[in-house]
Parts: C-alpha cells; sequence; structure tokens
C-alpha cells in the first residue's frame, strides 16, 4: 500500500512570523496538535502543541511576544507519497518519531503520514511504530 | 496480560494550586506530556501539554497566574491494575483517547497505562486504540 492511500491531505499551517498565541487559538480552533510552518509554500519547519508548552511555556516566555520560528522544530522528517506504507514506518522507527510530512516528487508538500494513519493500513505497522517511539506518557 | 504488568508505575504528579508554568516544566524535565493532579491523596484532574496550549497560551492567559485547577481535564478514566489489557484497550477504544489511569483496588493512584504499552504487549490492540481515537493531527 501506497502513503498516498492513507495520509491525511488537509494540513494545517502557520507563518513563521506568528505569534505562538496565534498558534495555539488555531490547534484550538481545527482541533488539531500540529502546524506545519510555511513561508511563500516552502516548508520551514513543524510546531506541535507540546512544543508551546515545554519549550516556551516552561521557558517562561511570553507566548503573545514569540514567534512561531522560535520555537518550531526545523529538522522535518519527510517521506514521498509514493512510497511503500512500510518504509514510512520503517523511517518513524527509526526516528523514534508517530508523524511524516509527505511530499511529492517536485518536493512540495503533499499531506502527512501519522501513526494512526497508518493503523487504518495495518495494526502490525503502526504496533512496531508505538514500541519504538520516544513514551508519550 | 494484565495492566499491571505493562503500565508505567512511576508517575509524577501535580497538585491543583500548581502554576500551569511550573506544570509545563515539569513536562519538559521528565519528558511527559500529562500529569495527575492529585489533591490530598485523591485524583482530581489530569493535565496535559496540549490543555496548557489550547486552555491558557490560546486564551491569552499568563501561565504563571493560571494556576492547574483552571486548565485540567477533570474527568478521569480509569481501569484497575488486575484488569486485562483487552479491557484497558476497549476503555480507551470507548471513549476515544490514548490513556488511562490505573488504580487499585483500594483506589489508590499506581499508574497509567498508554496506547504506547499496549503496543509492548500487543500490536493488533494498540492499533484498535489508535481507529478509534479522535485525530493526532
Amino acid at each position: 500500500m501506497k502513503i498516498q492511500e492513507l495520509m491525511s491531505t488537509e494540513v494545517a499551517s502557520v507563518r513563521p512570523d506568528a505569534s505562538l498565541r496565534q498558534a495555539a487559538r488555531k490547534m484550538s480552533e481545527l482541533g488539531v496538535g500540529t502546524l506545519l510552518v510555511l513561508e511563500n509554500d516552502e516548508l520551514l519547519g513543524i510546531i506541535t502543541d507540546r512544543d508551546i508548552s515545554v519549550h516556551a511555556v516552561a521557558m517562561g516566555r511570553d507566548a503573545n511576544w514569540t514567534d512561531v520560528k522560535t520555537v518550531m522544530t526545523t529538522d522535518v522528517v519527510t517521506c514521498f507519497n509514493d512510497q511503500e506504507i512500510s518504509d514510512a514506518a520503517q523511517v518513524m522507527e527509526e526516528q523514534h518519531i508517530r508523524r511524516l510530512t509527505v511530499l511529492n516528487h517536485d518536493n512540495k508538500l503533499a499531506g502527512l503520514l501519522s501513526v494512526d494513519d497508518l493503523a487504518r493500513g495495518s495494526h502490525d505497522l503502526a504496533g512496531a511504530v508505538l514500541e519504538a517511539a520516544t513514551p508519550l506518557h | 496480560m494484565k495492566i499491571y504488568e505493562i503500565m508505567s508505575s512511576k508517575v509524577i504528579s501535580t497538585t491543583p494550586d500548581e502554576t500551569t508554568k511550573e506544570a509545563a516544566r515539569k513536562m519538559h524535565d521528565l519528558h511527559v506530556g500529562s500529569l495527575p493532579v492529585i489533591d490530598d491523596g485523591k485524583l482530581v484532574g489530569i493535565i496535559t501539554d496540549r490543555d496548557i496550549c489550547c486552555r491558557v497560551v490560546a486564551t491569552g492567559r499568563d501561565a504563571v497566574m493560571t494556576k492547574v485547577s483552571e486548565a485540567m481535564g477533570t474527568t478521569v478514566v480509569t481501569c484497575f491494575d488486575d484488569q486485562d489489557i483487552t479491557e484497558a484497550a476497549d476503555i480507551m477504544a470507548e471513549n476515544h483517547i490514548r490513556r488511562l489511569a490505573v488504580l487499585t483496588r483500594k483506589h489508590a493512584v499506581a499508574g497509567f497505562v498508554s496506547v504506547d504499552d499496549l503496543a509492548r504487549g500487543s500490536h493488533e490492540l494498540a492499533s484498535t486504540v489508535l481507529e478509534a481515537a479522535t485525530p493526532a493531527h
């Protein structure tokens, strides 16, 4: 099965100079935990609800005056939409992560693939990814 | 397999009066995403990194002035440590969640069991939980 059959193509994004408060409100309103950071269609990074809590709030940074690019992760792990889902699972396992950014062969953003999406394709692949992931507790 | 065989029993807690900034700092230092809220030996809620993002930052509140009790979730879904892991998976799937608080039969907090822990017992059970869960994207 190919990654494009399972990935989510509706991906929410935010600009790098948005405030963390704006990013948090977007996550809250859209019911998502991850936003891609885009500028002129170029993928600069990824920011999660956890990044906002543990890299900004925990450090005493003011969310109104701290921008997204200050706390976003710039090492975005990617895969291609026409790869096999077993390849995606292997990358997630090796990197101890639960989510990959999916690109097409023009290197344009195509979607996101999470371990939840994987579970709809293969229980065994998703289970292996969870076992390898950094704990969530 | 019983829940106590796979659960995490080293659980660090917070109190209702602690600030959300202090709670975020604990989540950062301990590499966890949620803390049980204990008041006078009783479990009164759970606070997650997402709660701090969506209920404090998104609404423009100051985390130093906002107490854990103002941002925590008070509906805590629990199970008992001597139940079978299939029962834990059923409870998670029915409630569309990925984590349960584990109690002893004397109603003391024994730990947490997450979908990651389930994956170490059964890939099949863990994936069923992921398929039922509220999307994490």
